[in-house]
């Protein structure tokens, strides 16, 4: 929301020595974020008024004159100009050398030289309204039209800002901190701020005295509660002309540009003090004006020409016959204020917020009026707004007078009294606060402290009654921003220590995390929740089988994740392009459908698990396989868990049929792990690579209660290391060989193995390394002897192992 | 027999000042010195001498022998300081090799040194699932029935459910303090918990705004907490976070389920408060809002809100990596690139 200093100057006399930078702070401390501010005058710098004194033909073309004019110097400046309205004695407005336009009213604005055109010297410009932004407040026919100052009160060489009231300071507010402020949607509610910030007076606002003897303006509500209050003042005696200059350039500075004099009444009244007014041609209104909710399927054509269908939701203006207006939102086409209009109508209410909001979300309509009503204006306003209007049209439109008049106040607002003790002030603002403090800090907003004792009856103005204030803490925190938070001195809190915070699972998951990113060289990464359907069905997900958001990011992203493969394989596919081999993983929570209560029985919510999923890319599947494997098989011991180990049980939908493995803890397939098969990775296009990946279930892991990894003895005597290689069928697995060679020795330890040249067909070299030892004695050579021989004895019968070398 | 000694005495010096390695060292000991050492046989054959001869060439023999050892004991220890351990070139400013090339996700670095300052605190870590209900995301946290958050424009609903309300109304978390009603359900007050985690709005995404992004909050429940408390407690987050002293101001700020609500900004630690792009010329930097659990909210946790009170503080974690790191873009963060990711390790 834009508001301008010059208008806030109406209400309240501001501290003559403050600056805007101090004006944002503390608006924006106490009261509602100031994004910026901008002094109007900056953007017209060496931009003033000038008389022309003469105009001659440009001898070397025919579409630009050459201008004489009076800026206000010794001597009239020469221009060259190309407006087609150049007359003698017409005040025009020149941008002099320094200054910045727009040329055309396009494009960045570009710095005035003096210069040549086509041979003749040019000291400025003579602009069209466009040119310096101000085509709102001077409407001109075409481009060539300069901007004509006829009527205006000004002499040549003075500055255009000045002369046009633009000297103003134009702060932004940012709309979000408004929400909750109905009081601030105009700038007398920012001007009650202002005036209890800084101590100064509040003007009070013209009052409306209806004649009593007037008739009445009938008017009908049929449900009170979306309708609280309608005032109808009827308005005869108009003319609708263009408003004075102050009322245009009162609106354009905020951002509203100007229609006609009775339409820029109704927006000012609005822009002041924050209610939104309309005006009906009264001609057109038959019978009395009735506030009803609209038939079903009735239809309106609003004012910017957009034709709605309505319902029984929506809140109409209407007379006896038809709907004039969408209450609270926007007028009609048709009934509106219109060129020939001569009586009006004045509408000012008060609607029920909700409807209203129903009302626009339904039909995509936010307006000025209705984003004020959704924030519940009091209906004390419209007293506000009453007295307002009546000032502006008899200042504005000389012969105007009130015929008729009703107000219909059936729910008015009533704003609460809080009861607040000062202990409770007290401990929370963490300093003692009287009761005059509070007072003191209240009264200037409107509200009344009435004391007793340690007991504050706080009663609350009107402005600040529909909702805002309800609750001592709302008390608090208008006792605190008043005080201002930077006045606050630190505090530590004081906190008793009663148990140390000892969470297994959380460092477990952090633990799991560290493991893989700084011992096996894993990137932690994250992705979306909703993955491309494409994806799903890649990992064998059958998509309108997963859990969907109702409006999608996009279309084709609408399943939730049921696993993390999905992710994986996205992230494979985004990397391969800048990279051959890379390691990820990723920790977060999938989706499936099925029910839990983590909280209270009636909240149902789907299955939500958190799991751990890791992807590997590179040349060497079996490498990459067997990395995994060491990855998870070395998991539990770093990361301080209950034991997993591996079985082939459920087969990975994903993965290529001969490399897969289930990861298992307690008995339980928690996880797998496996290469992609050539399938998947043309599913989710995946080219040129070989992938392994893996995921585990991380709800099923059981953290240690401590670092418990167990401790045994040294050896009493140095262990004797012997490597042994061997060929083996490959039906005879390494499991198989572990299993019989462990029990000889104290330990059997893989080391590599081989096969192609020298190695016939359906057998593999194998090679293992053991660890003999003794706890009564150093080894002889003999006894190493002896035991080697017997394990490859038994290697030979059981297995058909052939030893190639000791 | 002296002047062949003293010959002998110039020749092994001799050799031994040129022998260049170890093994020709050893080479000129066995020479003079070894079983059959020239030396050596001039030794044996001292008993043939008289025991006059003896005495004078047995000295001489002696002090011969003494110069050989002492001189092949210096070579020795010249030849090692000369010598080399590595044989060849080498190019000492070639880079050392690459470490492993993990890492964690910078906004989980973030996140880890939050829990870390917090837990020193004596919080507790919680985490709360990410599809949560209407129940918890709005009607316990005092959002009006008809507040726009609760539109699909800005909320994920789960298909399915958009219709419904309340508890069977579901959707991606569009915020993290719902966890906090749940976790006060669960375990009561005084109450010390932080809740990081993933947080998801329906809007359109450029580099400012994201769809998924990650909120840190922490709350604190206790008789009778101050806000000149809260103050102090971001302060000193901060400071941690950035590793240097920060200001920060709290100014008036309205969220639905605070009371008094604030927004937390810090002193722009780009300009240090001149005013830059980095906080658009402001000199501060919006980094969190906080506030006093609103009374409606500790109800709806099974609190009584005359005895109890408290503050919350929500950390953007996102935009928090951002000014850390100077990151313009916050789909970085969902991005899983490498070449991103890999620069915070
Ligand atoms: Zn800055």
């Amino acid at each position: 929301m834009k508001v301008s200093l010059n208008w806030i100057r109406e209400y309240v006399d501001l501290p003559a020595d403050l600056t805007m930078e101090r004006l944002a702070f503390d608006l924006t401390m106490r009261t509602v974020e100031v994004e910026g501010y901008e002094n109007l005058s900056e953007g017209l710098k060496n931009i003033v008024t000038g008389r022309i004194t003469e105009v001659s033909p440009h001898p070397q073309a025919d579409r630009l004159r050459v201008v004489l004019a009076d800026v206000g110097l010794p001597a009239p400046e020469q221009i060259v100009c190309g407006g087609s309205n150049l007359e003698v004695g017409q005040m025009v407005v020149v941008a002099r050398p320094g200054a910045k336009v727009r040329w055309h009213g396009e494009g960045e604005p570009v710095e005035i030289k003096a210069s040549k055109l086509r041979g003749v010297a040019s000291a400025g410009m003579i602009c069209a309204s466009s040119e310096i932004g101000l085509a709102d407040l001077f409407p001109s026919g075409d481009d060539h039209e300069i901007m004509d100052l006829a009527g205006i009160a000004c002499r040549p060489g003075q500055n255009l800002a000045e002369v046009l009231g633009l000297d103003d300071e134009i702060l932004e507010i940012d709309n979000k901190s408004l929400t909750n402020r109905p009081d601030l949607w105009g700038h007398y509610g920012i001007a009650r701020e202002l005036s209890a910030i800084y101590g100064c007076t509040l003007r009070p606002l013209p009052i409306c005295t209806v004649d009593a003897k007037l008739p009445a303006c009938p008017v009908e509500i049929a449900n009170d509660d979306l309708c609280r209050r309608y005032a109808a003042v009827a308005y005869a005696g108009l003319v609708n002309v263009p408003s004075p200059l102050w009322l245009k350039v009162a609106l354009t500075k905020v951002g509203m540009r100007p229609i006609n004099n009775l339409v820029d009444i109704t927006n000012y009244v609005m822009l002041a003090v924050g209610q939104p007014t309309h005006g009906f041609d009264r001609t057109h209104v038959k019978g009395e004006i009735r506030v009803r909710t609209a038939n079903e399927g009735e239809v309106l054509e609003l004012l910017d020409g957009r034709k709605l269908v309505l319902g029984p939701k929506n809140l109409v203006i209407a007379d006896r016959e038809n709907p004039l207006g969408l209450a609270g939102i926007m007028g009609g086409r048709q009934d509106s204020i219109l060129p020939d209009t001569t009586e009006i109508v004045l509408e000012i209410a008060n609607f029920s917020p909700t409807c209203i909001r129903h009302t626009t979300q339904a039909f995509g309509l936010r307006t000025e009026a209705s984003i004020r009503f959704e924030k519940h204006v009091d209906t004390q306003r419209v007293d506000q707004a009453l007295g307002l209007a009546a000032k502006l049209f008899a200042d504005i439109v000389p012969g105007s007078r009130i015929t008729a008049f009703t107000d219909l106040n059936l729910r008015p607002t009533v704003p609460p009294v809080v009861a607040v003790t000062l202990s409770f002030l007290s401990t929370r603002l963490g300093s003692p606060v009287t009761a005059s403090d509070v007072e003191k800090s209240l009264n200037p907003l409107g509200f009344q402290v009435e004391a007793d004792g340690g007991l504050l009856r706080v009663a609350t103005p009107s402005w600040r009654g529909t909702g805002d204030v309800s609750l001592p803490d709302d008390i608090l925190e208008e006792v605190a921003r008043m005080i201002g938070y930077e006045n606050f001195s630190y505090r530590a809190p004081v906190i008793t220590l009663e148990k140390p915070v000892n969470q297994r699972p959380v460092q477990l998951d952090r633990n799991l995390r560290e493991y893989l990113a700084f011992r096996c060289g894993f990137q932690e990464v994250f992705t979306y929740p909703w993955v491309e359907d494409r994806f799903h069905e890649a990992a064998g997900f059958r998509p309108e089988e997963l859990l969907a958001i109702s409006t999608p990011p996009s279309p084709e992203n609408s399943r939730l994740r049921a696993s993390l493969v999905p992710g994986m394989l996205e992230t494979l596919v985004t990397n391969l392009r800048y990279f051959g081999s890379f390691k990820v993983f990723e920790v977060t929570q999938v989706f499936r459908p099925g029910a839990m209560s983590p909280s209270v029985p009636e909240e149902v919510l789907p299955l939500q698990e958190k799991h751990l999923a890791g992807a590997m890319a590179g040349s060497d599947a079996g490498a990459l396989f067997f990395e995994a494997k060491g990855v998870i098989a070395s998991m539990a011991r770093f990361c301080q868990m209950g034991p997993l180990s591996f079985a082939r049980m459920l087969e990975p939908v994903w993965a290529e049929k001969k490399v897969w493995l289930n990861v298992m803890a307690a008995g339980e397939v928690i996880g797998s792990l496996g290469l992609l098969s050539l399938k998947t990775m043309k599913a989710a296009g995946i080219k040129n690579t070989q992938a392994v990946v893996f995921e585990i279930n991380l709800e099923k892991l059981s953290p240690l209660p401590s670092r418990t990894n167990g401790f045994r003895h040294l050896p009493l005597f140095p262990l004797v290391e012997q490597d042994l290689s061997m060929l083996l069928d490959e039906a005879v697995k390494w499991s198989e060989i572990e299993a019989l060679v462990g029990p000889m020795v104290r330990e059997v330890e893989y080391v590599e193995e081989y096969r192609g040249k020298q190695i016939p067909a359906g057998k593999r070299s194998l090679m293992l390394r053991v660890r003999l030892g003794s706890e009564e004695g150093t080894l002889t050579s003999e006894q190493i002897e002896a035991q080697m021989q017997s394990v490859m004895k038994k290697l030979n019968r059981q297995f058909g192992a052939e030893i190639r070398g000791v | 027999m002296l002047e062949k000694l003293e010959s002998m005495r110039s020749d092994s010096l001799a050799e031994i000042l040129s022998a260049g390695s170890p093994e020709q060292l050893q080479e000129v000991r066995q020479k003079w010195m070894g079983k059959k050492g020239l030396l050596t046989e001039v030794l044996k054959e001292l008993g043939k001498l008289t025991a006059e001869e003896r005495k004078t060439v047995g000295r001489l023999a002696n002090e011969v022998k003494e110069a050989i050892t002492a001189a092949i004991d210096r070579r020795q220890e010249t030849i090692l300081e000369e010598a080399s351990a590595f044989s060849g070139e080498i190019d000492l400013t070639r880079p050392g090799t690459a470490v492993p090339a993990g890492g964690l996700h910078p906004i989980t670095q973030m996140a880890y040194d939050l829990n870390d300052i917090f837990r020193s605190l004596n919080f507790e870590v919680y985490a709360e699932n990410e599809i949560t209900s209407e129940l918890y995301g709005f009607d316990h946290l005092n959002f009006p029935p008809e507040h726009p958050a609760r539109e699909s424009m800005d909320t994920y609903w789960i298909a399915g459910t958009d219709e419904k309300r309340g508890a069977e109304r579901l959707a991606l978390r569009p915020h993290l303090t719902g966890a906090s009603v749940r976790y006060l359900q669960q375990h009561g007050a005084p109450a010390r918990f932080v809740y990081p985690g993933r947080v998801y709005r329906n809007e359109a995404t450029d580099a400012r705004h994201e769809r998924a992004f990650f909120q840190y909050e922490a709350l604190i429940v206790d008789r009778d907490f101050s806000f000149a408390s809260g103050q102090l407690l971001v302060k000193s987050i901060l400071e941690k976070v950035f590793g240097r002293e920060v200001d920060v101001r709290m100014r008036a700020g309205f969220f639905p389920f605070v009371e008094p609500g604030f927004e937390i900004d810090m002193k722009c630690l780009v300009c240090g408060g001149t005013g830059c792009k980095v906080c658009k010329q402001v000199g501060w930097i919006e980094v969190m809002p906080g506030g006093s659990p609103h009374p409606n909210v500790l109800k709806a946790a099974g609190l009584d809100p005359a005895v109890w009170s408290g503050f919350y503080i929500n950390i953007g974690l996102d935009r928090l990596v951002m000014m850390r790191y100077g990151v313009d873009d916050v789909r970085l963060f969902h991005s899983a690139d490498l070449r991103f990711l890999g620069q915070f390790r």
